[in-house]
């Protein structure tokens, strides 16, 4: 499935002032896909299909990220996603789903697991931010707001274009990474992720610390073992203070754990929410 | 100075000084949360824009000039009703959340364009010498600053395309239209390319139609009454370029060709929308103003 497809696919929520894009395909017990940044829904394409077969699989577009609203106004740290994916789910008529985040999206599902606990059935994060982990220097460097007036859209393409690459064990072929970025190659959309990045906080993940020993929901961590940019090291730690939390590092796969070992990655999952 | 010989326009994230200035009071004052081509245009000539928006800001604030832009948009509504419209490709693979986005992107630009046009026509007949302004019972209410919180974002591709199919387009629409530059507004409805190629296979045939020409020029007309009934006398003249070193008939030439142009543009995203909203809807403002700004 190519990026537009996927694009042709999201429906759309309004919350409040904001909206919000998603993908909403298969029936059964409902699980969330979260992606992070500088991603959107389009990440988890290739899981969308398979996990649809048995799952309502519900993917969002985070507020300022892919097509969910990208105005320049607004709030778009972990804390406004969270909350912003429980009134989405109200929305949706769902009480309770399964959660499957990556990045900053593992943020924002930690966040639901220990802030909104009656939504969570079921908890996998991978290769996600926690702690102290983030932000990386790529996304330091990009937040700053004088990036707005030193990068053209293409030139900031172009940087993270070479930035994720180092998040793929293997090189990454350009359809695949021209999709990702799709929502970020005009002004407009650039703009919006440096607002993005410009809301990444370590604090809103160092607050959670205490509350990870009360997450009650089975947890997977699933871990491309050689991320350079969430050093495995942190699943080590979230293992340890999740209790019963299972934790799987998946060779030969970095920062983009689902793409690099897509097929174990989906069997990991499958078996997880059976 | 006005003449820096500059002609390629200014980009938002471009803007420095005087320009960035300007741009920021645009959004805040014109309630739109992009600058439109021919701002960004003006600002490549030195302090023209600067000089021509601090001029025509108090009347721009006003709720007078909302009032102006009101009338004009649902003149082009009506005028729009009565031009053939055939549907929408039913075939064209759009989502529901894409509709939405197309929407609202063709509400933004129905809502700032016949600002632009009184802004304009404002421009265009003090740089013909003509008085314009200063009615005695002009409403001089000041409206609230700020862009209406639902508005989408002015998002657009790249003025030059890569995609060949995308950049034949452009090319088709800009001929067509005897356009100096893709306006903003295509180029927005081209993040959507299949949409606008649909959109424009069925605006093509209505261009050279009669009475849409003269639906164009009802409206223009429309526009320079308005302008010359705004509250606020417009200080602002020939001699006034001139004295910053700008060639006064360049820049009429320039406005005025915005001035052409620019009913056209409304009357297009009038019919466009018509696939999106009803025609009542069309008549009003899709961002109704609010008062209560500092007088």
């Amino acid at each position: 499935m190519n990026w537009r497809e996927y694009q042709s696919r999201q429906r759309v929520m309004v919350l409040g002032e904001r909206f919000l894009s998603y993908a909403d395909v298969g029936e059964g017990e409902p699980v969330v896909l979260i992606h992070g940044i500088p991603t959107w829904g389009y990440l988890w394409h290739r899981q969308l299909t398979e996990l649809s077969a048995h799952h309502r699989v519900l993917i969002p577009d985070l507020l300022g990220f892919g097509y969910s609203d990208r105005s320049d106004r607004f709030d778009r740290s972990i804390t406004v996603q969270a909350e912003a994916l429980d009134a989405w789910l109200d929305g949706l008529g769902v009480e309770r789903a399964s959660l499957v985040a990556h990045d900053i999206g593992g943020g924002v599902a930690l966040r639901l697991a220990t802030l909104f606990p009656h939504r969570v059935a079921r908890l996998c994060v991978m290769n996600a931010v926690c702690y102290d982990s983030w932000p990386i220097e790529l996304m330091l460097q990009f937040g700053h707001p004088e990036a707005d007036r030193k990068l053209s859209a293409g030139n900031a393409i172009w940087v993270l274009h070479h930035g994720l690459k180092q998040g793929f064990a293997r090189s990454p072929d350009n359809e695949l990474m021209a999709g990702l970025l799709a929502p970020y190659a005009t002004e407009v959309g650039k703009l919006s992720l440096i607002r993005d990045a410009a809301a990444l906080n370590t604090n809103l993940t160092m607050e959670l610390t205490v509350r990870l020993p009360d997450i009650r929901v089975p947890t997977l961590i699933l871990w491309g073992e050689e991320d350079r940019f969430q050093v495995i090291r942190y699943a080590e730690r979230l293992a340890g203070d999740i209790p019963g939390a299972r934790m799987v590092a998946i060779a030969d796969a970095r920062h983009f754990v689902m793409l690099d070992q897509p097929a174990l990655v989906e069997a990991r999952v499958r078996e997880f929410l059976a | 100075m006005f003449g820096s010989g500059k002609t390629t326009p200014v980009d938002e994230y471009q803007a420095r000084g005087e320009i960035e200035r300007v741009y920021h009071e645009i959004r805040q004052v014109m309630r739109v949360n992009g600058v439109n081509l021919n701002f960004r245009t003006w600002a490549a000539h030195g302090d023209f824009l600067p000089a021509l928006w601090d001029a025509l800001q108090p009347n721009v604030r006003t709720l007078a000039f909302e009032r102006g832009a009101d009338a004009l948009r649902a003149g082009a509504a009506r005028a729009a009703a009565a031009l053939p419209w055939p549907d929408r490709d039913p075939a064209l693979p759009l989502g529901e959340s894409q509709c939405f986005q197309i929407g609202a992107a063709l509400d933004l630009y129905h809502y700032i364009n016949p600002k632009l046009l009184l802004f304009t026509a404002a421009a265009q007949l003090a740089l013909a010498g003509e008085t314009v302004g200063g009615v005695a019972d002009g409403d001089t209410t000041v409206l609230r600053r700020g862009i209406p919180g639902t508005m989408y974002p002015m998002e657009m591709v790249e003025a030059e395309p890569e995609d060949a199919r995308l950049k034949a387009l452009f090319e088709d629409i800009q001929q067509t239209l005897s356009l100096p530059a893709v306006n903003s507004d295509y180029r927005t409805l081209a993040l959507w390319p299949d949409y606008l190629a649909d959109a424009w296979r069925r605006l093509k045939p209505l261009v050279a139609r009669p009475d849409y020409r003269e639906c164009c020029d009802r409206l223009r007309e429309q526009a320079l009454a308005e302008a010359r009934r705004l509250p606020h006398r417009l200080d602002f003249s020939v001699e006034v370029v001139a004295d910053h070193g700008e060639d006064p008939k360049a820049m009429a030439a320039l406005t005025g060709r915005f001035m052409a142009l620019l009913p056209g543009l409304i009357i297009h995203m009038a019919l466009i929308l018509r696939d999106w909203r009803s025609p009542e809807t069309l008549t009003e403002s899709p961002f109704p103003a609010r008062t209560g700004g500092a007088p």
